[in-house]
């Protein structure tokens, strides 16, 4: 009872409750200290001890894919999300926009991916208007390694990030951690290695359009179908140096089943306990005073 | 240094770079080279990754440990080196690079796990390498290894390196020993990337995966049944 | 010396072997009033992977008896195999099927006797009792069991049991005036809830799925008629209930 009144005062937020470094011990020190402050992740593991562990995020185990083909890139992604083992949303987008010519697909912690990405799209936005250029994916990619370095790997974000620029198409995995690789065919999340292999097995130089969506809806595909924390439909983003189409839901093979019964309960099946029936309407009696003698003076 | 400890210090899920990577000078200018696999746990996340990083013109690093840590580590010193080129009207040399890489691994020794070695030449030693272990030391080296391969092959250097090599014979040392650092070690292997830095600029050399020098591999096993040509193999009947 | 010290900061660690996993799943069970209706997914999966998308976790015990596992599959396997040897010496000393109230006690002696390194799998039995009602009996892992009118267990009990309560025993819903719910559904409605409570445990579990498996118990001479596609029957014997089954596709991501 103790540990979860303690748990509420602190309201589950991350406070950043600053370690005065005072000289004189007697009194609190009203200066902050400088740099982060993990504290409360000593609160936390204490808790977790106690059998208290944090609240679960909203994971997007997930299959994202990338692909380079002879006129850009093309992005994959499934649209499951998963709150431990029970399906939380079956069809989330997952292909985050960053600026027109450049999209972002994310795995890992929700919140995080949906952050950090609208974040750098916000950024981005900036930089686009400050240099008066179009903007750079590797201006992207550096943003995103920057931050997620500095939060050296507690924002769990895992990303796939793609566009076509003035240097070409690029395409990038950035890590939690803030590590990123340059390669013409990328995987991530919990169906990342069934949708590598279709890459490995599939992949060749110099694809075109068609070919390259195909092989992105089969890796995708194979994370789908092999890996249950990936599931629903595909997502897919083609991004070639003039144009970007976002195509929602390009295969959706796993529609649900009619259901055999009706569901409607009748009128008066919910129970209650009191009835009271309240007006909403507030009602004022208007009585006018000296009208009709003069007319107001609006001067 | 102690690929322990380096283990050890990575925290869970991080990408490690279980490497094997090599800077040997000799009169003309430095051979590095390194693998090309980067791993999270027993996931090979990259098979063809580049850990010759380029800091300034003719100064290049190798990357082993934490990839990230790393990949920050090098974005930063190349950034300083831009910056003195600007105000010191020179490049830097060498030695200043390492200095910035052994600084910045020095005064955050508790948060990074990189193993860097630095190479490069400059106008005023010529070639050199300097080999900047976990903790953040920092030694000037005829030749460096380093990276979780590198303990496989200590003895295979020290019995075969040889002073007065040119350009040929070094880039032969480095390719023969990543390749047997490769064949032992579980974490390297993909392909040898190499650099030659000379005065004159940077080349880049590349052996695939299946090109890779041969070394002894043992023989096939005794009593190793052998098919004759021609016989049937009918795969187990599997019950549905 | 980082190896001394971070040895040190976390303190003695004690590894051992653990002979368990959790292979997902779920099933279910309904009694009617002359018939049982004994249901389970077929996908096997182990954390993210699925193992077989065609592993059967309902058996055929006698002409009046079925029983679903769930749980770890080694032993769910294991588990089935002893009770089947079980009942077939009791068959070679009667000269007859055992009784489905004797197999739930059989069942709770042989779970109880590994009290202490258990069999991990929940069991549902269900089948016609020798009064030639429909029964359903529920398991934990060391066998405790009670009889019921339904139950579900498995990854997905969560989810199942809460519909089933609603929809089988009425929970949570008032009756209208001189109007009162039944004490027992007819076969088609229940096979209809068997099927919705499996496609919907699909839609929001990620490891139910890839294949749905049925049995009916039906007292011999019940007048109850399957309209239900692809029903066919596996009835053994001329003497005992008969038993039907039931194969339907679930979704498989």
């Amino acid at each position: 009872m103790e540990i979860l009144s303690y748990l509420n005062a602190c309201g589950g937020h991350r406070l950043l409750t600053r370690i005065p470094p005072s000289f004189d011990m007697s009194v609190p020190s009203v200066h902050l200290a400088s740099g982060f402050d993990f504290s409360n992740q000593i609160r936390n593991n204490f808790l977790a001890e106690r059998g208290i562990p944090l609240p679960k995020a909203t994971s997007t185990g997930t299959t994202i894919v990338g692909c380079l083909f002879k006129d850009g890139i093309v992005l994959g992604a499934d649209t499951r999300a998963t709150e431990g083992d029970i399906v939380a949303d079956k069809n989330c987008e997952k292909i985050h926009y960053i600026t027109e010519n450049i999209r972002c697909c994310g795995a890992g912690t929700a919140a995080d991916t949906e952050f950090t990405t609208a974040m750098i799209s916000s950024n981005m936005e900036l930089h686009a208007l400050w240099t008066g250029r179009k903007p750079r994916v590797v201006t992207a990619m550096t943003m995103l390694k920057q931050t997620l370095f500095k939060y050296q790997g507690q924002i769990g974000a895992a990303l796939v990030l793609g566009g076509v620029d003035s240097a070409g198409p690029h395409l990038f995995t950035i890590h939690p951690h803030g590590s990123t690789d340059k390669l013409p065919f990328v995987t991530m999340g919990s169906g990342s290695l069934a949708a590598m292999a279709v890459f490995e097995s599939g992949w060749k130089p110099n694809m075109d359009r068609a070919e390259a969506l195909q092989l992105v809806k089969d890796a995708i595909f194979a994370g789908i179908f092999n890996d249950l924390g990936s599931g629903s439909n595909v997502d897919a983003c083609i991004i070639t140096a003039t144009s970007t189409e976002m195509l929602r839901n390009v295969e959706m093979p796993n529609q649900r089943a009619e259901k055999e019964n009706k569901y409607e309960f009748k009128r008066g099946t919910t129970a209650w306990k009191k009835e009271e029936v309240r007006s909403l309407i507030t009602s004022e009696q208007v009585t006018l005073i000296g009208v009709g003698d003069e007319s107001m003076d609006t001067s | 240094m102690n690929v322990h400890n380096e283990i050890q210090h990575l925290k869970s899920g991080e990408v490690n770079l279980g490497t094997s990577i090599m800077a040997v000078q000799f009169a003309g200018g430095v051979i590095i080279g390194a693998d090309s696999r980067t791993t999270t746990g027993s996931y090979i996340a990259n098979r063809v990754t580049d850990k010759l990083t380029h800091v300034h013109d003719l100064i290049y690093c190798c990357r082993s440990g934490s990839a990230a840590d790393t990949q920050a580590i090098a974005d930063m010193v190349h950034y300083y080196l831009q910056m003195y080129t600007q105000s010191a009207g020179e490049r830097p040399s060498v030695q200043v690079a390492a200095s910035l890489f052994q600084k910045l691994c020095y005064e955050n020794k508790d948060a990074l796990s990189a193993g860097i070695i630095v190479a490069g030449w400059d106008k005023e030693v010529g070639p050199s390498v300097y080999n900047i272990p976990v903790g953040g030391g920092m030694f000037r080296q005829p030749w460096a290894i380093g990276g979780s391969g590198s303990t496989y092959v200590y003895g295979y250097c020290d019995s075969t390196y040889r002073e007065g090599w040119g350009r040929d014979e070094t880039i032969e040392f480095v390719k023969n020993t990543l390749a047997l650092a490769m064949s032992r070690d579980g974490s390297s292997g993909g392909v040898i990337r190499m650099c030659v830095i000379t005065e004159d600029g940077v080349e880049r050399l590349f052996v695939p995966g299946n090109e890779l020098p041969k070394f002894w591999e043992g023989k096939d096993l005794p009593g190793l049944v052998r098919l004759a040509k021609g016989t049937d193999i009918v795969p187990m009947a599997v019950e549905v | 010396m980082f190896d001394v010290q971070s040895v040190a900061h976390q303190g003695p660690q004690s590894r051992q072997f653990n002979p368990y996993t959790e292979n997902g799943g779920t099933i279910l069970a309904i009694a009617g009033a002359d018939f049982s209706v004994i249901a389970g997914d077929t996908r096997q999966s182990e954390g993210y992977s699925i193992q077989t998308r065609y592993a059967p976790k309902v058996f055929q015990l006698t002409d009046k008896a079925v029983l679903a596992v769930n749980g770890f599959s080694a032993d769910g396997k294991m588990f089935v195999k002893k009770v089947k040897q079980r009942l077939e010496w009791y068959r070679h000393a009667h000269a007859k099927d055992m009784p489905i109230r004797s197999i739930a006690r059989l069942i709770q002696t042989m779970l109880y006797s590994r009290r202490f390194f258990p069999y991990y799998v929940y069991n549902i039995l269900g089948g016609i009792e020798d009064d030639g009602t429909g029964s359903v009996y529920s398991f934990d892992p060391v066998g405790s069991y009670e009889r019921e009118a339904c139950r579900a267990a498995g990854a997905a009990q969560s989810l199942v049991q809460p519909f089933l309560d609603n929809q089988v025993y009425y929970k949570n819903q008032t009756a209208g005036q001189d109007e009162s719910f039944p004490t027992h559904l007819p076969l088609p409605s229940v096979l209809k809830l068997v099927v919705d409570a499996f496609t919907s445990a699909t839609e929001r579990h990620i490891e139910v799925g890839d294949g749905l498996e049925i049995y009916v118990v039906l007292k011999r001479d019940s007048t109850a008629i399957q309209s239900m596609e692809g029903v066919q029957e596996v009835t053994t014997s001329e003497e005992g209930q008969r038993v039907f089954y039931i194969r339907r596709e679930l979704k498989k991501d």
